[in-house]
């Protein structure tokens, strides 16, 4: 096996993102090696630094759980755009870089002075991409229209088709057209990368965090364009399998998945629960168990009431059953499983400690991943990045820094 | 900007074997595909990758007509191939001797007798990257735990975050439509498999790629999980929202989702819904108090929001720099303006004479764009075409055939 060098090492990322979607997709890249230099702003701190989880209940900007879940391994550099003298240094940072990423609202960026015109003048192949609510400027009769990640789910039309059954639109829990257009958005920027390197040619590209979502509803989408009519909001249920719920279970709003897909899977359900239950005509086939589903689930959910969640899924994994605990957070921190397969990352930080994380959760087995170090504190970087990055002599970056461009 | 030039694809010439059933696998595959990777999708005989009998159906259930399938699977090339037959495996290992990728969602208890072992197919081609997706990865106490999609939604930790919010104790977790976690699952297999393919290509080297689909959805928790660690809280679907108006409300015509994070986005509001007596009331004189009052809030924003038309409403909003967003229908997506002068759908042949329209990619490159080139395989209907330059002959193939290895 050779060196492991990560994949992305050596690649350097111009990072100007902020809230979720964006530094998802950064994210991504520093996991992959990449070295990501997130440039900030104390005037224009990133929502996340302001929103709790915050240890002991105390505010700050270096002390949010948000934040430091999804800028792990990567650098802060403070500049102050406003200044023209920080807008030099944002450039340089560029020129030094391979890839730049950004998420404003469609066309500020651009009216910064940074568009991809401004950018690949600095670096003849930048790969450069934009993740905006309705995609590049221009692009749409909507595509200048405000975008907050809650406003994206039902945007999207996921709300309209989740939900319980006679229920209003819901949500999905999270913000999760962010996330997905950040792995879209890296997926899409490592394709320009493997591009560029058997061309020598960048690229531009425009994402859009609306169509990202989309991209994951065919079910919901083909149903229109194929039958003429939208599924109805359904809650846990599913249109082919049955059972196919979410059971409460003995315990405080403790609750248990379980699904079959088969008749073996049902059969060796029903044997758990009762052996009577096996011979039961009204759930004989699929079609009786689908058309029979309140009975069924009225039958599973008795059974499993007296139960943990737990026991559920230990006695129904042994025979062969999907049945999975709805694990809350304490459930995933304390998991044997996920502590078993050092996914969690644990790093020093110097406001608060070492607190656990969610960690990277794919492995190359070649070239292993590692988060490097916890989150930057703001501007925790920005000495490094102009000496050794940019080359900036002291006396310089001190002119910058009386001159206030570097906050 | 480089025009989108040549008809050049990012990924052309990158050989990708898939063994995929459902979504996962498949999902990766297809962004891929979309990019210009030539794939090569191994079915089993018979009934094929599964989402060939989940629909949509256009009318009777046809395998060859399911809208998941279709969507999932264009741009490949399709082979019907019995893996669990030493012949069968014999075909997959040809393949993978020129293949860039051979990705796959087989469970790891079948990996070997499907004849996936990385390290076997890594021997005889050293630049391989083999990137398997399983329910809880290759290792760790629930390897082998039988897991569908709604059981791996829960094992993630994000049903339990929505639900019906304060006062719906009895509601269960609640999840999103569709098939998610997969998706979820093939957005980070595809990120990790491009970033060990830009490795292969410096290097030569390939690597065994391992995505636990467990970790992915644990990875987009937003701030739920660092509640946890951070302070010892455990998020719950039961929760009050901190802050309002961030919520639905049923119009004339359909839902539309308000959403006033910033002040002044409240009080443009305000003035939009012509400065009504409610909206001077101290109950409401913050985001805070807004969603402490929020019973009484919502029933005269309702009031207001049943006059209304959710078109209007949302344009009005978004005039005035308001991110509110429709609840869109799918209908709705269909037949936005926006959408249309993005280009967004796509319209593929179904392989039975007639169209379909399906959703794009959330992206465009401006050299390389991803592009329709081919609708999904029928089910081995490349089998021939794939197998002769493998080293089959004719005879061979036929005997193949008649024995039931491939179809």
């Amino acid at each position: 096996m050779s060196a492991a060098r990560k994949p992305l090492e050596g690649i350097r990322v111009a990072d100007f993102t902020w809230v979720w979607a964006g530094p998802f997709c950064s994210l991504q890249l520093a996991h992959l090696g990449a070295e990501v230099v997130r440039v900030e702003s104390a005037s224009r701190t990133c929502v996340t630094r302001l929103l709790p989880p915050w240890p002991d209940g105390q505010p700050g900007v270096n002390r949010s759980g948000y934040f430091n879940q999804y800028n792990q391994g990567k650098r802060s550099l403070t500049l102050n755009l406003k200044d023209p003298q920080a807008m030099e240094v944002a450039r340089d940072l560029i020129r030094a870089s391979d890839i730049v990423v950004e998420n404003f609202a469609a066309g500020v960026f651009e009216r910064m002075g940074l568009g991809y015109e401004a950018c690949r003048a600095l670096r003849p192949d930048i790969v450069m991409i934009s993740l905006s609510g309705y995609g590049a400027a221009g692009s749409g009769p909507e595509s200048e229209y405000v975008s907050y990640g809650p406003a994206q789910v039902p945007l999207s039309g996921f709300s309209s088709l989740t939900g319980y059954r006679g229920w209003r639109p819901m949500h999905i829990g999270i913000s999760y057209g962010d996330p997905t257009a950040g792995l879209e958005g890296a997926a899409a920027v490592l394709a320009a990368l493997i591009h560029r390197r058997r061309t020598g040619e960048g690229q531009y590209i425009d994402l859009s965090q609306w169509e990202s979502t989309m991209a994951l509803l065919p079910e919901g989408i083909l149903s229109q364009t194929m039958t003429g009519e939208a599924p109805e909001r359904d809650g846990n249920r599913d249109p082919v399998w049955a059972p196919h719920a979410i059971y409460r279970c003995a315990g405080e709003d403790r609750w248990v998945s379980i699904v079959t897909a088969s008749d073996e899977e049902w059969r060796a359900l029903a044997r758990a629960i009762d052996p009577s239950l096996a011979g039961d005509a009204r759930f004989a086939t699929a079609e009786l168990r689908k058309h029979n589903e309140d009975a069924l689930d009225a039958t599973i959910g008795v059974w499993c009431a007296t139960r943990s969640p737990e026991e559920v899924t230990t006695i129904l994994q042994a025979t062969g059953v999907a049945a999975f605990t709805a694990m809350n957070a304490k459930d995933l921190h304390d998991d044997a499983h996920l502590g078993s397969r050092d996914y969690f990352v644990e790093l020093p930080h110097p406001e608060i400690g070492t607190r656990r994380h969610m960690g990277i959760p794919y492995r190359l087995h070649g070239t292993p991943l590692r988060v490097w170090r916890a989150a930057p504190c703001l501007g925790q970087d920005t000495d490094y990045v102009l000496r050794e990055v940019l080359g900036y002599a002291d006396d310089r970056i001190a002119g910058l820094r009386e001159a206030g461009a570097l906050t | 900007m480089p025009g989108p030039g040549n008809g050049i694809d990012a990924l052309a010439g990158i050989r990708v074997v898939e063994c995929g059933d459902m979504v996962a696998a498949p999902f990766a595959a297809k962004q891929l595909a979309d990019l210009g990777a030539e794939v090569i999708k191994i079915e089993p005989l018979g009934r094929g990758d599964a989402a060939r009998h989940r629909g949509p159906f256009a009318g009777t259930v046809d395998p060859e007509r399911s809208g998941l399938f279709l969507y999932l699977n264009t741009n490949k090339h399709g082979i019907a191939v019995d893996l669990e037959r030493p012949e069968g495996r014999e075909i997959l290992r040809r393949l993978a001797r020129d293949a860039d990728l051979v990705i796959h969602d087989v469970a790891p208890a079948r990996i070997e007798a499907c004849g996936l072992d990385d390290a076997a197919l890594r021997a005889e081609n050293p630049r391989l990257v083999v990137t398997s997706i399983s329910p809880f990865g290759l290792g760790g106490p629930n390897r082998d735990r039988r897991m569908h999609d709604l059981n791996l939604w829960a094992a993630g930790g994000v049903a339990s975050l929505n639900g019906g919010g304060p006062g719906s104790e009895d509601m269960p977790p609640l999840k999103g439509f569709g098939q998610q976690a997969g998706f979820q699952a093939g957005l980070n297999a595809a990120v990790a498999s491009l970033g060990a393919l830009y490795a292969s290509l410096g290097s030569g080297e390939g690597q065994l790629v391992e995505v636990s689909m467990q970790e992915c959805l644990t990875s987009i928790l937003e701030m739920a999980y660092e509640f946890y660690p951070y302070m010892g809280l455990t998020a719950s679907r039961l929760g009050h929202k901190p802050i309002q108006p961030l919520d639905f409300l049923e119009c004339k015509d359909g839902w539309i989702f308000i959403c006033c994070v910033e002040e002044h986005q409240w009080q443009r509001f305000v003035e939009l819904a012509g400065s009504p007596e409610w909206a001077t009331m101290e109950l409401f004189e913050n985001r805070l108090t807004r969603a402490a009052n929020w019973d009484a809030l919502q029933i005269f924003l309702g009031e207001y929001a049943a006059e209304q038309t959710v078109e209007e409403l949302y344009h009005a909003a978004q005039a005035r720099r308001i991110p509110f967003a429709p609840v869109s229908t799918m209908g709705d997506l269909l037949g936005s303006e926006h959408l249309k002068s993005r280009g967004f759908f796509a319209t593929v042949d179904d392989g039975r004479g007639g169209e379909v329209v399906i959703p794009g990619a959330p992206y465009r490159h401006s050299a390389t764009p991803w592009r329709i080139r081919k609708r999904a395989p029928r089910l081995g209907e490349d089998t021939d075409r794939v197998l002769a330059p493998l080293g089959y002959e004719p005879g061979e193939i036929a005997r193949l055939r008649a024995s039931g290895v491939i179809g």
